[in-house]
Formats: structure tokens, C-alpha cells, sequence
């Protein structure tokens, strides 16, 4: 019963976010010519090959962990604090190097990538974190569209794709106020809009309703799942048992630094 | 395009963070003002103690027909200056006759002139030696065994020279090692206050990456709000200086005679110094701490 709810609920937009309808979404689909334009179509998105993290002097974060994620996937990864989540996403980031193993994003080798590059895989995969990450002193908008400023573009296409991408994520009305005057919901739904506003074909979201009560964070999802519906693969990190049960999508699961579980539509626990 | 969204971040954060910026700011301008100050006293200083050294003369006067019955003879005379010639010691020989003496005398003390009937000074060799500290020895060698014909006296500096020279050497020397703990404590400082204001935005800096700004597009506002505060500082450094100069200076000595020889370093230039140190730190101190932020 619930999981029927919820699939009803996650496609139907909720209160106060306009639906943009078909249109509006084909506007966020993954840019086809982007950078990682070899991860559209059937491809894969994310390669883990027996990938081992340790940091010194002897912590194994990441254990010979190996999975493959499908373009246009949603996947939860969940997992105790310490059981490498957070060593994974820094991974896909390219933040580190793993000790061993191999990972790649969008049929890219992340051990190759040249330093000067990582900026340009940035662009390409979103990120949401837990504690939104805004910049204080700038208004919504303008935190959105720094994004795009980073990477050149011009002030005609931020002046378009901004108040677009705002709208989809239903805060039109809300543009010009700091994130110190937006809700916590609010805020999340500034930093997923500034996460896809370049059209990633990749969306990571690190415990992104983790800071939300349970009425927010199903807004947040919904948000989320439409993203995913346009063809943006999403990696989410997330202790949110019943978001995961409801969902009933595919789960990683870590377990001191291993693959415990990887389940195509499973639940927060092994059943 | 590029340069205007670099100027307007730039701008947009300094003001944005005004107390960081006014901190940058006033640090670089204590810095360089005194920075400024030991230039220009240093300068003075050195100039001084050459100046001094200049002054630091031996006089060989000549025989009058008053000092000695008979004049100096032009062989005589001829004689000694190679003599002096042949001194290594000896940088310059300046004939000074009986006239032109009396001119300088008449410069100085213009009242004792004009009671003169006729003109007793003796024609006179200035004699100026490579290094000041040498000038006895250059008296030595012109009057030992004997003062050579047709010289009344050899006269040198030494009582005062030998302390001139040891005080203007320590002074110096002094000035040079301050003026170093100065720049290097004025670079630890601006740095600092860099570094602090980089680390108060850290945050800043990691959403930048994290939507995948270059670490040039990071590290260009940052150094260009370096150039501007080390500028702005440095500027408003030479603007105190240069009131200082223009005001105060006058007022403690009184009027400053400028015909002295004894100069600093032309004001222009010590500005351009203080300038040139201002932005270099501010530039170089924003640009290198904030690669160590860099690695996110």
C-alpha cells in the first residue's frame, strides 16, 4: 500500500512546485554533447573495479569494492557512519586516488585524468550535499548562477537558464532571498537547482534530506526523482530507512569498507 | 569578459568582507610606511656618512711671503702635487689658490673680509683620499721625514673623522639589519592577515570547487584583492610619507639646506620601493597561501 502511495505521490509534484510538464523537463535532461556524452544511450555511468581506499596509517575505508551503475539509474548507497560512503563519493570527485582498483565516471578512467581536468568532471556531476554548501552572501539566484559564471558563460545564458532552473525546482518566487531567509527545504532545493543547472548527466547526492524533517525531505525526493525521469543518473547517499523502503529502488550497500548487499529494487535492510 | 567577472568578484568580495579588507589594507599600510621610513632615513644616513667622508680632507697650505718670508714656488708646488699624485691612497688633488680662497672665506664670513687690506691666506691643495679613513696616512707620507719645500703645514681631519666614520658604520649597519626585521616582520604580517582572511572563507573557496571552478578562477580574485590592498596600502603609505615630509620633517629641522650634498633617496624613488614591495606582498601573499586551500 505504501509503495503504491509513494510512486503516485513522487510523480505528482508537490504543493508550491509548479509543474514545468514535459517540456520543462526535457530542458534538464543530461546536455547529449556533453563531456561525458559516452555515458549516454545504453551505456554505463559508474565503474567500480575492485576499488580499495586506505588511508593512513591502516584504516581500509573502501574493500575491493566493485559495481557498475547504468546511465539514467537511481541508486541509493547506504551504509553505518564509517562504512566508506563518504570515501566513495570523494572518489567519483576525484578528490583522491583510490590505492587501488579502477573507477570510471561516464566510460572516463578517473586515474588518468589529468589534474587540469578535474574542474571539467566537476561540471559534469552534480553534487547535493547534507548541509547545502550555499555561499551566505549571495542571494539564490546568484548562487546558482555562479555555477555557470565559473565556467564562462555568458550573462544572456545565465540570465535564461537560472530563473529555468528555479523554477524546477520551485523557488521562482524565492530568487532574491539569501539563504539565510530560506528554509532548510528551501535551501536544498538552491543547491540541487545549482547542481543541475549545467545539465549533469551524474547527480550525487550525499545525505541531501539528512538535515530535513519527513515532509520536506519527501519534497526534496520528488524533486529528485523527476531529475532522475529527465535521464540524470542519481547516487544517493542516504540514511533515510523509510525513503529507501518506500522507494524500492536499487541499493549498495557498505559494510566496513565492503559491498554488503547490491539489491536491483531492495530496502533500507537485507530482507 | 573573463577579466570583467575576475574584477567584479574581486570587487564584490572586498566589499563584501570589509573588516578582513581594512585589516589587509592598514597592515600593508603600517608595513610599508615604515618600510618607507627606513628607506628614506637609511639613504640619509648613507649619504651622510659619504658626505662625510667627502668633507674629510688633507689641506696642504702652502708658504706665504707672511708664514715664511718666501712664497711657494711653482716647481714647489708642482712637486708635491705629484708627489700626491703618485698615492694610491689619494682619490683627487683640488688646487685651491690664495683667490679663490678668500672667495670661499668671503661666502662664509663676509664680515672679516671686508676689514682685509690685502690677502694672507696661502694657496692650499685639498687633497681627497679614495677611502676617508685613509687621510692621516696620506698626511703622513706628504710630511715625513720632512714637509716637502714650500709647505707650511699638512693639516688632516683625523681627531674628528676617526668618530664620524665608526658612528656613521654602526648607524648604518644598524639601519640595514632593522630595515631587514622590518620587511621580513611586515611580510609575516600581511601574510597573515591574508591567511586569515582566506581561512574565513573556506567555505567559499570549497564550493568553488566543487562546481568545478579551475584554481585559476579561485586564486585570480583572491590575488587581485591582494593587488588591491596592497596597493590601496602602499598608496596611503606614501601619502603619509609624504606628508611627513612636506610637514613634519621642516618643523624639526628646521629649514633643510638642501645645497648640503647630504640627500636622501629622491622621494619618487623611495615611493615607487614601497609601492613595488606593497603589491609584490600582496599579490605573492594571497597567491601563495591560498594554494594550500587549493587542495580540496
Amino acid at each position: 500500500m505504501q509503495e503504491q502511495n509513494l510512486e503516485t505521490q513522487l510523480t505528482t509534484p508537490a504543493d508550491g512546485v509548479p509543474e514545468n510538464g514535459a517540456s520543462g523537463m526535457a530542458t534538464f535532461a543530461p546536455d547529449p554533447g556533453g563531456p561525458l556524452a559516452g555515458a549516454q544511450g545504453s551505456g554505463t555511468m559508474i565503474v567500480f573495479e575492485n576499488v580499495t581506499k586506505i588511508y593512513e596509517p591502516n584504516v581500509v575505508a573502501l574493500n575491493e569494492v566493485s559495481f557498475v551503475i547504468d546511465k539514467g539509474e537511481f541508486v541509493f548507497v547506504v551504509g553505518a557512519s564509517g562504512s566508506g560512503k563518504s570515501t566513495m563519493i570523494r572518489l567519483l570527485l576525484k578528490e583522491m586516488e583510490p590505492n587501488s582498483g579502477r573507477i570510471l565516471v561516464g566510460g572516463r578512467d578517473l586515474s588518468r585524468l589529468k589534474g587540469s581536468k578535474v574542474p571539467l568532471l566537476r561540471r559534469n556531476v552534480g553534487c547535493v550535499f547534507q548541509d547545502f554548501k550555499l555561499l551566505p552572501n549571495r542571494t539564490a539566484a546568484e548562487n546558482v548562477a555562479y555555477a555557470l559564471k565559473v565556467q564562462g558563460e555568458s550573462k544572456l545564458s545565465i540570465r535564461r537558464k537560472v530563473p529555468e532552473v528555479l523554477s524546477l525546482v520551485g523557488l521562482s518566487e524565492r530568487s532574491e532571498s539569501l539563504p539565510d531567509e530560506l528554509s532548510g527545504g528551501e535551501q536544498q532545493r538552491v543547491s540541487i537547482a545549482r547542481a543541475v543547472v549545467n545539465h549533469p548527466p551524474l547527480l550525487i547526492c550525499d545525505e541531501p534530506t539528512g538535515n530535513l524533517d519527513p515532509d520536506t525531505s519527501v519534497g526534496i525526493m520528488q524533486l529528485l526523482y523527476r531529475i532522475n525521469r529527465a535521464g540524470t543518473t542519481i547516487l544517493m547517499v542516504t540514511h533515510d530507512r523509510e525513503m529507501v523502503d518506500k522507494m524500492r529502488r536499487r541499493v549498495i550497500a557498505l559494510e566496513d569498507g565492503r559491498l554488503a548487499r547490491d539489491e536491483r529494487r531492495g530496502g533500507y535492510e537485507s530482507e | 569578459m573573463r577579466f570583467r567577472l575576475l574584477v567584479s568578484e574581486s570587487v564584490r568580495s572586498l566589499l563584501a568582507n570589509t573588516s578582513t579588507t581594512v585589516a589587509a589594507t592598514m597592515t600593508v599600510l603600517i608595513g610599508m610606511f615604515l618600510l618607507g621610513l627606513f628607506v628614506a632615513l637609511g639613504s640619509w644616513m648613507l649619504a651622510f656618512s659619504d658626505n662625510t667622508k667627502d668633507k674629510l680632507l688633507v689641506k696642504v697650505y702652502f708658504c706665504t711671503e707672511v708664514s715664511c718670508k718666501q712664497p711657494a714656488s711653482l716647481e714647489q708646488i708642482n712637486f708635491v702635487r705629484k708627489q700626491l699624485d703618485a698615492d694610491p691612497l689619494v682619490k683627487e688633488v683640488v688646487f685651491v689658490s690664495k683667490k679663490e680662497a678668500l672667495d670661499r672665506m668671503r661666502k662664509r664670513t663676509p664680515e672679516i673680509v671686508a676689514g682685509l687690506t690685502s690677502n694672507p691666506l696661502p694657496d692650499a691643495f685639498e687633497v681627497k683620499a679614495v677611502d676617508g679613513a685613509n687621510i692621516k696616512q696620506i698626511a703622513t707620507n706628504l710630511s715625513s721625514p720632512a714637509l716637502p719645500p714650500g709647505v707650511e703645514k699638512v693639516k688632516d681631519g683625523e681627531e674628528v673623522s676617526a668618530r664620524v666614520l665608526q658612528a656613521a658604520k654602526i648607524m648604518s649597519t644598524a639601519f640595514g639589519i632593522a630595515t631587514v626585521v622590518l620587511l621580513v616582520s611586515s611580510a609575516l604580517l600581511i601574510a597573515n592577515t591574508i591567511r586569515l582572511s582566506i581561512f574565513s572563507r573556506r567555505r567559499e573557496i570549497e564550493v568553488m570547487k566543487l562546481v568545478g571552478a579551475t584554481n585559476w578562477f579561485v586564486r585570480g580574485p583572491f590575488m587581485l584583492e591582494g593587488l588591491i590592498c596592497g596597493l590601496a596600502g602602499s598608496i596611503l603609505a606614501v601619502l603619509l610619507l609624504l606628508i611627513g615630509k612636506e610637514l613634519v620633517l621642516p618643523q624639526i629641522l628646521g629649514q633643510i639646506d638642501s645645497s648640503s650634498g647630504v640627500q636622501s633617496l629622491a622621494f619618487g624613488l623611495n615611493a615607487l620601493i614601497v609601492i613595488g614591495v606593497g603589491l609584490t606582498i600582496g599579490v605573492l601573499g594571497s597567491g601563495l597561501t591560498i594554494r594550500r586551500f587549493l587542495d580540496v
